[in-house]
């Protein structure tokens, strides 16, 4: 408040530089230096509110014209039958068919189970990696090397993965048919295996994800608590879920989070591995979304179930940002 | 922070356990690699040779996989009759133009919102964030219409607006919270000396630089390796590399040797950028929640 009450009564001319200076240098010697920003909209006289105002504004025009306007542009999609050249308003008939079309509520059941399978398989699997990965030798180049599966397209980790399951020809399925766990038909082929064909690809792709984030959670993992617990004679069974684990927590809660919606995101590699079939037993709701849009074209079908798809994502994202914001002040 | 180790007795159940994962280890890296190094080796492969496996339960019939001899001809067929040369170039300059785009006005935003507090801010970052969440087919269907009717479909153009939808908001995201970390105080430093706000930000731009750099790569990254968009905002004049290799998938024909050496020139690029910029990986792919 003074500082814009100091720069009014000097107006131009007579040594403005010289007042300029003294107002933040008078600010800066009353705070405390701070080691990450929060403040400062005292600091902040008109002049530089504007400066920062120009600043953000490109970028939130832009935005707001590529994500806001065909925000509403889908509501008003999904309202309306919307063909090549003609759009007629058809009385919220699209939501109303949703509730009887028993293809889009076995997407979200699918959807659900692929993402459930997904996670649980990913959870286990990736912590129980990172704790054997932890402190191990060799650990930087072994968690490097992990990387790799996740800067692959997931197209073309489909496309691979579907060399791989090839009934007459892959090596995946020769190995389980060589077990013993299949039979001669491939395990994308035969609606009762699909799902968890699919299902292994996310894992495969996406399991070092959470254990790098695991590994990152596990470094910060008090060593004090741990001793204490070990001075009082407990095991390291007991140490890893008495004091690890719920040290991890927050953590993998983010990955869960993260994983789960991205299985909402991304159907690349589903349309290369089966593209929903056989029947349906792997249309997940992203999958059937992407049918009934770009295959039929009904596309105000397809806004009305993109709406609903987006406001569970939305509301997932509402849940995320809330466990963002309670992590900020454990970060700092 | 303890600065000990802690002092650990061997039991036969830690030894057992330590054998365990270690156990655990070998087989996961052996999963995790092998459907690459299947990749990289049927792309050199005949496709008679590629198609070779053991008799089911031959465990001996292993060796099968190495019996071959290199050609490069799926090379050959993809730059000499497939025109992926061209591909190439549509993927680059998609994924480049939408990364420096981004990045650019996403750093300048990220930038303000940082040193500045106003009411709505918390509202404005959740609308940018969620965005960045939605699911990719449903942001589509309205963007297809919209582009369709501003004929930005199959254009470069319009896939690198697409690609911006995810791009811009991740990079003010990912941004904020790096300069959230350089203290104000330098800024205030240059001020008192003189500089105006622009040059002020000039003198903490190289401290975030490294940082700016990584994204753009990340953005790159994200882009590159996108097939929804690109099959069907990019499709017929912006094909771009991913979508070219789907393509090489027919009802009657999948030509595997293409389509293996087609998905070699797509990850390996990317996997050296993912090395290039390890550092900042986990925490651009946690939206900045976890970092190393």
């Amino acid at each position: 408040m003074t500082d814009t009450a100091l720069s009014d009564q000097y107006v131009p001319g007579q040594s403005q530089g010289l007042f300029r200076v003294r107002e933040i240098a008078d600010n800066v010697e009353a705070r405390p230096v701070p080691s990450t920003v929060t403040m400062p909209a005292k600091l902040n006289p008109a002049a530089s509110r504007a400066y920062f105002f120009w600043l953000m504004v490109p970028a939130i025009v832009l935005l707001a014209c590529i994500s806001l306007y065909p925000f509403f542009w889908m509501i008003y999609m999904s309202l309306h039958d919307v063909e090549i050249g003609s759009t007629v308003w058809n009385n919220f008939e699209n939501f109303t068919k949703l509730a009887t079309d028993s293809r889009y509520l076995k997407g979200w059941w699918l959807l659900i189970q692929y993402s459930v399978m997904c996670l649980v398989l990913q959870i286990g699997i990736g912590v129980f990696l990172a704790v054997a990965l932890n402190g191990a030798r060799f650990e930087k180049i072994l968690v490097t090397t992990l990387l790799m599966p996740m800067m692959m397209a997931p197209i073309v980790a489909g496309l691979v993965w579907h060399f791989l399951y090839n009934g007459t020809f892959g090596w995946y399925h020769w190995l389980l048919q060589s077990v013993g766990i299949l039979g001669p038909k491939s395990i994308l082929a035969s609606t009762s295996t699909a799902l968890i064909g699919i299902v292994i690809v996310d894992v495969w792709q996406w399991t070092p994800l959470i254990t790098l984030i695991t590994l990152a959670g596990l470094k910060r993992v008090p060593q004090d608590q741990l001793e204490a617990n070990m001075v009082d004679g407990a095991s390291q069974l007991r140490n890893f879920f008495a004091i690890t684990l719920p040290n991890l927590y927050p953590v993998l809660l983010i990955a869960v989070m993260l994983r789960f919606m991205d299985n909402f995101r991304f159907i690349d590699s589903v349309l290369a591995l089966t593209g929903g079939g056989p029947g349906n037993a792997t249309k997940i709701l992203p999958v059937y979304l992407f049918e009934v849009s770009f295959k039929f074209f009904k596309l105000g079908r397809g806004a009305a179930i993109a709406l609903t798809l987006l406001i569970v994502t939305i509301v997932l994202g509402m849940i995320l940002v809330r466990i963002f914001d309670r992590q900020q002040p454990r970060k700092a | 922070m303890a600065s000990r180790e802690v002092v650990q007795y061997e039991t036969p159940l830690t030894r057992a356990f330590r054998w365990f994962s270690v156990a655990f280890i070998i087989v996961y890296l052996m999963w995790t690699l092998l459907p690459i190094l299947v990749m990289f080796v049927s792309s050199f492969k005949d496709l008679l040779e590629a198609f070779k496996i053991p008799a089911v339960g031959d465990w001996a019939g292993i060796g099968v996989f190495f019996e071959f001899t290199p050609t490069l001809k799926h090379y050959q067929d993809l730059f000499l009759n497939l025109n992926f040369s061209s591909y190439i170039l549509n993927s680059l300059v998609a994924a480049g133009g939408s990364a420096v785009i981004s990045v650019v006005l996403g750093s300048m935003a990220a930038y303000s919102l940082s040193r500045i507090n106003f009411k709505g801010k918390n509202d404005l970052f959740f609308w940018i964030i969620s965005t960045r969440m939605a699911p990719v087919v449903a942001v589509m269907v309205p963007l297809y219409s919209i582009f369709r009717s501003l004929e930005l479909v199959g254009t470069l153009p319009g896939l690198i607006l697409a690609y911006t939808t995810f791009n811009l908001p991740f990079a003010i995201w990912i941004l904020k919270g790096f300069f959230d970390n350089v203290p104000y105080a330098i800024e205030e430093a240059q001020m008192v000396d003189g500089a105006t706000r622009p040059q002020a930000l000039l003198a903490i731009l190289p401290l975030v630089a490294p940082g700016i750099g990584a994204f753009i790569v990340l953005c790159i990254l994200f882009a590159w390796n996108d097939f929804l968009f690109a099959a069907i905002i990019g499709s017929g004049g912006a094909k771009t590399l991913p979508v070219a290799t789907r393509e090489l998938v027919q009802p009657q024909n999948i030509q595997w040797g293409s389509i293996m050496a087609a998905g070699v020139v797509t990850t390996v690029p990317m996997m050296l950028l993912g090395l290039v910029i390890r550092r900042y990986l986990v925490t651009g792919l946690t939206m900045g929640a976890v970092k190393e």
